[in-house]
């Protein structure tokens, strides 16, 4: 069947199958960075954004996504230049193998959206669903209430 | 990626019921359950979120709840702010960011699964579910989930307004995690007794019930007198089993812990408020 | 350079904080890791696997599998070579028996694999995975370990070819022992005795990107191979073994391995069919084929005695284990090795030690390498029954553990004994800050204040308690691991920096630029990283045995030092100078009456108009010594006396790696490595069922921690410099996994006088004992 997508502000015309998953799709396309970690909606490394909404692109159907508005972590650096949120993470040490940072930047991107003064305990509410095995969260805590200042004073 | 035939947005109910009736038909609504159950033998999927039924409406003595609102929308909703801050901190405690983006009312209540705390929640509420199986038909929450309703796509759930005082509780491994008990409260309470009394234990690893005979040991006792007692009471009455999670044993006392730090709340709640 | 006195040298790259090399890419979701990259012309490769956890093929039957369209080929156990050999990526040779085939007629766990299919489509290959007939004879199944040497217990291991294996007809894989002293002598004078018996768990390595790996000969017909693994060089020398063929094997950026990706896994399977039909070949492995499929920590139980006077010596340490590796014998040997290498030399000042034991194959998914490897299992008991020596004594445990740790200029007979799965190397201690540790860190944490308060609370309903563990790792393995690094000279100011050492997200591309920036007075932007291209990079054995910063960061230390001779030479004679007037200086070469050529000029002149040469240098290292890190780690820990639950509230790494070179990435590794150990304490628990299937093989059922599960970790460095190390570095990256079991132990005892011997602590289990103690 055939869906129309928009991805970052790009619009596709895909054909799909009908049991087709956002992730797979997405990444047949080319957004490479939405990951394949674990498909039982367990761990955020799919996130991406649907209506600017952070959603698990490993279980929805990419059907489901037709006629809305995707976006990738690939939206939230324009020309290199880096979000603030990307800025701290970096800066934090937050990032180190890299794998569940697509995700969980897209969706602490909806955090901050929702919620641009976010105290401690609910950045590690609202981000549980991003797990990260490398770091012990702590660096991505510390980035994300830096970012979150710095989009405050923007 | 599923092998289905075809995947289909029906606009009215009765065109979604009976393509449903079909066989190796399956429901979408949020799109969690697919992936949870890993349904190898699925043909046609039918995305119920083209029907409609989202949204939150005050109807007076009761608020409708579409089936397809998404538990997020329930956590901003303004009419739903009357249940105060335990209901939004209930809500919390299901899942993560994303699945409550995309888990819908009707998703959690229909598959009928044992570690819904949407379930326990909105039956400790006294809802009601709405549903259509040929016809639109009402139901209590704890009568839709023991009847048998095969094909039946669920539109609304009717929640009354609060009254009295309630709390949830849940007891996970991890804090990203389906519970290993759930629990919820409700109190009404009149003079200094209490007048009604609605306790519900979900994740037995068995759906949500209604522990009847424990609301019966506190009706027209004093609350505070109760705390210490109640405990045992449910310990030794609620159902439970074994799974890989936990014994019944501990689920069983994790009842008598997780009814007594909710009674706790709720009594506190019940000096710093008042009575409603 | 000078051996203990702490170097204060300005640094200008080594000890800062920059960003990593990768991290821009990482952070924009570039595709940089193995499942990335789009290959046209591919075949999807899926493995078929055994439902059985002991068993037969008496039959395969793959004809109405082959039939489907677009069925590429299948291959059987009798459509491979048969070559024994060993997963493990170490050492040739490799201290690890030769027991695996790429497949195998016999099947010995639930998950094995039986057949190998490639397709034009995931779905395709599928289908035909299912139209696959096999008939098993079923044997009767090992699937508890502490069961695998019974008389009459199945033999796994009957193959004639298996070779290195200690006696596989009692299904045992390997067996060790050694000692100093007479430890039951020793025991028989002490005041004091603690004989207990402490188990951990087969953890699995649960990193975010699952294994992977894809095959194709490039346009020149050279077979290569781009993999997710942290041991190209081992993975292109095993290949060379199984296949006859050589290869090239690349590592691209990857989504972490913990040791979980020091082995072959996937690589075998896309090469088959990569070299049957000429096409590429990509097999990446699902969530669950990673958690049931591939490798896990060997579970090990270990009884320890251990034996001191009343004031507070101690005198005697005897660990006796048993380790299970699974139905393959990958790194048996040598992980339980460092149950002891790397944990028994703390504690030097005993008068008599014994380390011995099994490690047994069972019908279970093979264990092998993971963070720690082997001194988070002996650590545990060795840490756990000290401490309740400790208490039983009435004396601190940080006073008594400290009181018995190894100091600077210290040396333990363990060092020389016990190496890598053979003879190890004697080693004087040169750096150990260990009182600093204990000291300062018990300060910051104030410890002394805590346990001063009551621990259980009734009126809350909880109980509060304190723990401290002590920890040693190493620095590589001396003598045996060896990492090489080339430097090129480029005419616009960059330096190439070719290294073999591999990068697992931990940072060593950035620390390793550091390291060489450092010594030529440049900066990490002008350090362009390539590594693992066992075509392109210099030979390093893998990342593995902490050994990175040590062993690369040496070698890429000397690669350096050696450039900048170069360098002062080539300039030099431009400059008409003696090299000795020169130094190097922000991207140039300066002479003392301030005449200077920068790098890109210099360069350039050697590339078109004078004494034309490239400048580039390889140089190799290989320790003599591997000087261990130290930690000694505070936890508080609340416990739910309703419950049982217990929640980590604060957890404080005191840990001495000598320099740090990044401290960012530093801390980072070991914030990552207490999680980690917070999991294997308390939340990781894999369950089978009857028949050897692994029921916990998602990240529904098997939880890591999450976010709001680790409480809060604080991270201190102690002032300390390793004068082997490179600018005064150890390693860091293991050791944060050897304290949180034994911590967390100590301080539930702590909190409610329940010692908790077995890993994971489950709250149920604390929920019962309490219980039954009266605690509750």
């Amino acid at each position: 069947m055939k869906v129309e997508l928009t991805v970052n502000d790009k619009k596709f015309s895909v054909e799909i199958e009908p049991g087709e998953m956002l992730l797979e799709t997405l990444r047949k396309l080319g957004y490479k960075s939405v990951k394949h970690a674990c498909s039982t909606a367990s761990c955020g490394a799919c996130t991406v954004q649907l209506d600017g909404k952070a959603v698990l692109s490993c279980t929805t159907f990419t059907a489901a996504a037709d006629g809305h508005e995707i976006k990738t972590v690939e939206a939230f650096s324009e020309n290199g230049k880096l979000s603030p949120i990307q800025q701290a993470i970096l800066e934090e040490g937050g990032s180190q193998c890299g794998f569940c940072i697509p995700g969980l930047v897209v969706t602490a991107e909806n955090l901050l959206d929702e919620n641009p003064d976010p105290t401690k305990e609910e950045i590690l509410d609202n981000l549980k669903g991003n797990l990260c095995r490398c770091t012990g969260y702590e660096s991505q805590t510390r980035a994300i209430l830096k970012a979150a200042k710095e989009r405050r004073e923007k | 990626m599923l092998n289905v035939k075809e995947y289909v947005k029906p606009n009215k109910v009765e065109e979604a019921y009976e393509i449903g009736q079909m066989p190796n038909a399956f429901y979408v609504s949020g799109g969690l359950m697919v992936a949870q159950l890993k349904i190898s033998k699925v043909e046609h999927l039918i995305d119920l979120k083209s029907l409609g039924y989202e949204g939150i409406e005050d109807q007076g003595k009761e608020i409708k709840i579409g089936a397809n609102t998404k538990i997020s929308a329930l956590m901003s909703d303004k009419i739903l702010l009357l249940y105060g801050q335990p209901f939004r901190d209930a809500l919390k405690e299901i899942g993560s960011m994303q699945i409550r983006n995309m888990a819908t009312v009707g998703g959690s209540i229909a598959f009928k699964l044992g570690w819904s705390d949407l379930t326990t929640i909105f039956m400790t509420l006294n809802s009601k579910v709405e549903f259509y199986d040929g016809s639109f038909r009402k139901e209590s929450l704890e009568a839709y989930l023991v009847g048998n309703h095969k094909g039946a796509i669920i539109t609304s759930l009717y929640v009354p307004k609060p009254s009295g005082f309630w709390a949830f509780e849940k007891f996970s491994k991890s804090t990203f995690d389906i519970a290993t008990l759930n629990l919820g409260i409700k109190i009404d309470i009149q003079g200094k007794k209490i007048k009604d009394a609605r306790i519900v234990v979900g994740s037995r690893p068995m759906i949500s019930e209604r522990q009847e005979e424990v609301e019966n040991f506190l009706i027209g006792k004093e609350l505070n007198q109760m705390i210490d007692k109640v405990g045992d009471q449910i310990e030794k009455i609620v159902k439970c089993g074994t799974d890989i999670r936990a014994s019944a044993e501990y689920r069983k006392a994790l009842s008598k812990a997780l009814l007594t730090k909710a009674m706790r709340r709720v009594e506190d709640e019940s000096r710093v408020n008042g009575q409603r | 350079m000078s051996g203990k006195v702490f170097t204060e040298e300005k640094m200008n790259v080594v000890n800062t904080s920059v960003e990593k090399v990768d991290g821009k890419a990482l952070i924009q979701g570039k595709p940089v890791f193995t499942d990335d990259f789009d290959i046209p012309n591919s075949l999807i490769v899926k493995i078929l696997r055994s439902p059985h956890a002991h068993a037969i093929i008496s039959s395969i039957d793959t004809t109405s599998a082959q039939k489907i369209e677009g069925v590429a080929c299948i291959f059987t156990y009798k459509d491979v070579p048969r070559i024994v050999y060993t997963r493990a990526g170490q050492g040739y040779p490799e201290p690890s028996p030769y027991d695996t085939f790429v497949l195998d007629r016999k099947v010995r766990y639930v998950g094995d694999a039986v057949a190998i299919v490639a397709a034009e489509t995931e779905q395709i290959a599928e289908a035909a995975l299912k139209l696959i007939k096999v008939e098993y004879e079923l044997l009767p199944a090992v699937l508890d370990y502490e069961h695998a040497m019974d008389d009459g217990a199945p033999i796994i291991h009957d193959e004639s070819e298996i070779s290195g294996a200690y006696d596989p007809r009692h299904n045992i894989a390997e067996h060790y022992e050694m000692k100093v002293g007479n430890v039951d002598e020793e025991l028989k004078k002490c005041d004091f005795v603690v004989d207990q018996t402490y188990y951990t768990p087969n953890q699995s390595h649960a990193m975010m990107e699952p294994h992977g790996a894809i095959s194709y000969f490039d346009p020149n017909g050279r077979l290569t191979v781009i993999t997710s693994t942290q041991v190209p060089f081992h993975a292109r020398r095993i290949l060379k073994r199984i296949f006859g063929v050589n290869c090239r094997v690349i590592k691209p950026r990857i989504g972490g391995g913990f040791g979980g990706k020091q082995a072959l896994f996937v690589e075998p399977y896309v090469v088959a069919v990569t070299l049957k039909t000429g096409r590429p070949a990509r097999c990446i492995y699902t969530r669950e084929e990673t958690m049931t499929a591939s490798n896990t920590r060997h579970a090990m139980r270990f009884r320890v005695r251990v034996g001191a006077m009343r004031d507070g010596t101690l005198r005697a340490i005897d660990l006796w284990g048993l380790s299970n590796t699974g139905a393959y014998g990958e790194h048996a040997l040598t992980v339980f090795m460092v149950s002891g290498s790397k944990t028994l030399p703390l504690y030097n000042k005993v008068k008599a030690v014994r380390f011995g034991g099994d490690v047994v194959y069972s019908n279970t998914e093979p264990a092998g390498a993971f963070r720690g490897y082997g001194a988070p299992q002996g650590m545990f008991g060795l840490d756990t029954a000290l401490d309740e020596l400790a208490r039983e004594m009435k004396i601190d445990p940080i006073e008594f553990k400290l009181k018995n740790s190894i100091r600077e200029g210290e040396t333990s007979p363990v060092f020389k004994i016990m190496g890598e799965g053979r003879e190890g190397v004697d080693e004087i201690i040169e750096s150990c800050k260990i009182e600093e540790c204990a000291v300062e860190g018990a300060k910051l944490f104030g410890w002394y204040e805590k346990i001063k308060r009551p621990r259980i609370d009734l009126k809350n309903r909880v109980a509060h308690g304190y723990g401290v563990a002590f920890a040693m790792q190493g620095s590589s393995i001396p003598m045996v691991d060896m990492g090489g690094a080339t430097i090129k000279m480029n005419d616009d100011g960059t330096f190439n920096l070719l290294i073999g050492a591999t990068d697992l997200g931990t940072g060593s591309d950035t620390i390793l630029a550091q390291i060489a920036a450092e010594v030529l007075h440049t900066t990490v932007d002008k350090m362009i990283v390539y590594s693992s291209d066992t075509d392109m990079t210099p030979f390093d054995k893998g990342a593995y045995a902490s050994s990175t910063t040590y062993v690369s960061g040496n070698a890429v230390k000397k690669a350096a030092e050696k450039m900048k001779e170069e360098i002062l030479k080539a300039a030099a004679e431009v400059l008409m100078k003696s090299p000795n007037y020169l130094y190097l200086e922000d991207n140039c070469v300066v002479s003392g009456d301030g005449k200077k050529i920068t790098f890109s000029e210099l360069q350039t002149k050697l590339f078109y108009t004078f004494n034309q040469r490239q400048l580039q240098v390889t140089e190799s290292f290989v320790s003599e010594v591997a000087p261990p890190p130290y930690l000694v780690s505070f936890v508080e820990i609340e416990i739910d006396l309703d419950t049982g639950k217990i929640r980590v509230i604060d957890f404080l790494d005191y840990i001495d790696c000598g320099v740090t070179i990044n401290p960012i990435l530093a801390r980072g590794q070991v914030e990552g490595a207490v999680a980690q150990g917070i999991g294997m304490a308390l939340f990781e628990d894999h369950i089978m069922d009857k028949n050897g299937r692994m029921v916990t093989n998602d990240f529904f059922t098997y939880k890591i921690p999450a976010r709001g599960d680790i409480g809060s970790i604080d991270v201190r460095f102690a002032k300390s410099y390793e004068p082997s190390g490179p600018f005064g570095a150890k390693s860091v990256s293991e050791i944060g996994l050897d304290t949180p079991g034994p911590a967390i132990a100590n301080a539930i005892f702590d909190a409610v006088g329940v010692r908790m011997r077995r890993l994971p602590i489950k709250s149920e289990e604390l929920f019962f004992e309490m219980k039954k103690r009266g605690v509750i």
